[in-house]
């Protein structure tokens, strides 16, 4: 259930972050089972329940894993190459703990050092990094003084600071206030506006719809679903479209949607001025509603009601531990 | 390359280095290293006390007296015969001894004992019925103290104090790290995995030389300043003593690098560092009961080698002793030297393998 593939045709192997036929297994406890994806740049979300595999990608992606079986590479380079991998990927994991006696600054510029930067560019990233997550006033404090909203925003700073192109983020917004998610999705959109590849996982559906380009959704170890969203929910033909539409005349226009062979339910909504329609060829629908509407009603507008991740979900997973 | 890597090996050790020195966690490894220091450092003060009183006899003494005069007295000799050899005694006490002879009756016994000294050496007189029935000469023998601290080197230091400062400095440069939930820090940086170990191996080398070689130093400082000057430089300058006391930083040296390298190895490889612990300190106790070969695969065969002083057993010591305290197959300086470093650099290098198939897995921990 690709869709992906499409829109980015033109990418190689160098350019996306590929697993081929990945498998983890810790012990006899199943991580991630038989993973294909080819996932291109622009924000991409792995979305599933705890236990999915979210973080068992994400640590196979960074090389914190290593696969029982199968192949990974990002963009051309092997995990298990971290002086190599790390020049281009920034990885802010969920582990909530920090080298000892380092102050928010230090953290950051520790991790600058270990790539080997020179003072002055140490300097320089380090703050801009802290000044991107709105840390500057805190950055002299030790980090074991933060609030977890403070260290999830330190965290994001070390994957930023040096520029990485592939930025992987495990529940970034995790801890954070709406104000600071805002900004942090922001930022998220910008850096896959120049090109970089943002892979997050989230349990916050709404959020998730906000932000992605694409998603991957996972559920006990497999990958259910994976593409841009419209492209996924087209997929899933065992759940009719619902569409909403917004009119002066829902009751005129219920009676014209019952004639269309394609429409399966039509519900007037509650205030009197719009329709629920469920159909099972929504592009077909479309086009005939496009007749109707000549004919004299008038149509406010036309949203699909469940073409978001929330219903993919869903339909696809279930509603287990997830926030909308 | 090269550049970078020493680059990335100098922030890993500022990183761990302030780790390991400022971790309360680590305050039994800095007690550990001084415990010998402070046992010498208290025989070095009651050797100053003792010092200081022989100078105030022999001051009070007749005549000067030197070390032979003080072995001159022979037992049953008279108290005149022991005053016409030294003069009168400087700290004299009588008393009268009450005893009971065989057929029931009473007899008093006048006792004496006196005390002289050269000034650095003392000698106690006891006199029955005015004759010397015991004679105890008491002095600082460079021999024996030298015995001493071989003898605390050997079996506290090297075999308890560095071995175990070592367990608890280089098994949690890797082990800790996971307990801590911190190591991805460094799995995340752009930095090769075994050019990470070697730094986090140099931050520990550094950090227990500079605890154990310090506190060596320390207690030669010590143990040389009980002497007086005369003494301490004729065993400095013309006993070995600058020799043995430069073999014993360099033995702990080598040892922190054998014990290092071995625990850094146990860390990444054991979860509980108590079993390979307690298996590497069997190895080490058990090495004098090895057959030949197996003896060469232990740190201690070749630091025992390089031990300046032997410890002499006196006779009557049981074989399994002697055993432990002798070294009846010693290797030559070189060998012993290069047989710790590349037996080290052999396992750096299984741990370099190790730390690259490494993985981060906190929550199975």
């Amino acid at each position: 259930m690709s869709a992906a593939t499409g829109v980015t045709s033109g990418l190689t192997k160098n350019d996306r972050i590929v697993f081929e036929d990945v498998s983890k297994f810790y012990g006899e406890i199943l991580g991630v089972n038989r993973v294909n994806l080819s996932i291109p740049p622009g924000v991409t979300s792995l979305v599933g329940p705890n236990g999915s595999g979210k973080t068992t990608l994400m640590n196979l992606m960074t090389g914190l894993v290593r696969p029982t079986r199968g192949r990974i590479s990002v963009l051309g380079l092997d995990p298990r190459e971290p002086e190599k991998l790390f020049k281009i990927l920034g990885y802010s994991t969920q582990f909530d703990s920090f080298p000892k006696n380092l102050t928010g600054f230090q953290f950051v510029a520790s991790y600058l050092r270990l790539a080997g930067s020179d003072p002055q560019t140490v300097e320089q990233l380090a703050w801009r990094a802290i000044e991107h997550v709105n840390l500057t006033e805190a950055a002299g404090r030790s980090v074991g003084s933060y609030s977890k909203g403070m260290r999830q925003r330190i965290r994001l700073a070390q994957a930023l600071c040096h520029n990485p192109r592939v930025l992987v983020l495990d529940e970034p917004m995790n801890g954070l206030d709406p104000l600071a998610r805002a900004e942090m999705i922001a930022l998220f959109r910008a850096a896959a506006a120049e090109g970089c590849y943002v892979i997050i996982s989230s349990h916050i559906l709404h959020e998730v719809d906000a932000l992605s380009d694409q998603v991957i959704l996972l559920s006990n170890g497999y990958v259910v679903a994976e593409g841009q969203i419209h492209s996924v929910r087209n997929e899933i033909r065992e759940h009719p479209a619902q569409i909403l539409i917004r009119c002066d005349r829902p009751r005129d226009l219920a009676m014209k949607m019952m004639e269309l062979p394609q429409t399966i339910e039509v519900r007037i909504h509650n205030d009197d001025h719009g329709l629920l329609i469920k159909t099972k060829d929504a592009d077909r629908f479309y086009l005939a509603l496009n007749h109707i509407a000549v004919n004299g009603i008038e149509i406010e507008s036309v949203a699909p009601a469940d073409d978001d991740v929330n219903s993919v979900y869903e339909y696809l997973i279930g509603n287990d531990e997830v926030t909308r | 390359m090269t550049k970078l890597w020493w680059a990335q090996i100098r922030s890993v050790i500022r990183l761990e280095m302030k780790k390991t020195f400022f971790a309360r966690r680590g305050l039994w490894i800095y007690i550990l290293a001084l415990l010998p220091f402070l046992l010498f450092l208290s025989q070095f003060f009651i050797a100053s006390r003792l010092r200081a009183r022989n100078s105030e006899i022999a001051a009070r003494s007749e005549k000067k007296l030197t070390e032979q005069d003080l072995h001159a007295i022979q037992p049953d000799m008279t108290s005149e015969e022991v005053i016409a050899l030294l003069g009168k005694p400087p700290v004299r006490y009588r008393w009268n001894q009450r005893r009971r002879l065989d057929n029931g009756t009473f007899v008093v016994i006048p006792r004496e004992t006196y005390k002289y000294s050269d000034g650095l050496n003392s000698l106690f007189l006891s006199l029955e019925d005015g004759k010397v029935v015991s004679i105890n000469v008491q002095g600082f023998t460079l021999t024996g103290d030298s015995v001493v601290f071989a003898g605390v080197f050997q079996f506290f230091y090297l075999r308890l104090a560095i071995f175990f400062g070592c367990l608890g400095i280089f098994m949690n440069l890797f082990r800790g790290e996971i307990l801590d939930k911190s190591l991805h820090f460094y799995f995340l940086a752009p930095i090769r995995r075994d050019v990470l170990m070697v730094g986090k191996f140099l931050a520990g080398l550094l950090a227990t030389c500079a605890i154990f070689v310090t506190s060596e130093l320390l207690q030669i400082i010590v143990f040389t300043g009980q002497f007086s000057p005369n003494v301490r430089e004729l065993y400095l300058y013309h006993n070995h003593g600058l020799a043995q006391g430069a073999a014993y930083l360099g033995i702990t040296a080598l040892a922190c690098l054998g014990y290092g390298a071995f625990f850094l190895a146990a860390g990444m490889l054991f979860r509980n560092p108590i079993l390979p612990a307690a298996v590497i300190l069997g190895w080490e106790a058990a090495n004098p009961f090895l057959p030949a070969l197996l003896q060469k695969v232990s740190v201690i065969y070749y630091l025992k080698s390089l031990c300046p002083v032997e410890i002499p057993t006196p006779p009557g010591t049981p074989a399994l002793l002697s055993l432990l305290v002798s070294n009846p197959d010693p290797v030559s300086t070189p060998v012993a030297i290069m047989g710790i470093v590349i037996m080290s650099l052999f396992v750096l290098y299984i741990s370099s393998l190790q730390v690259r198939r490494m993985e981060i897995n906190y929550t199975t921990e």
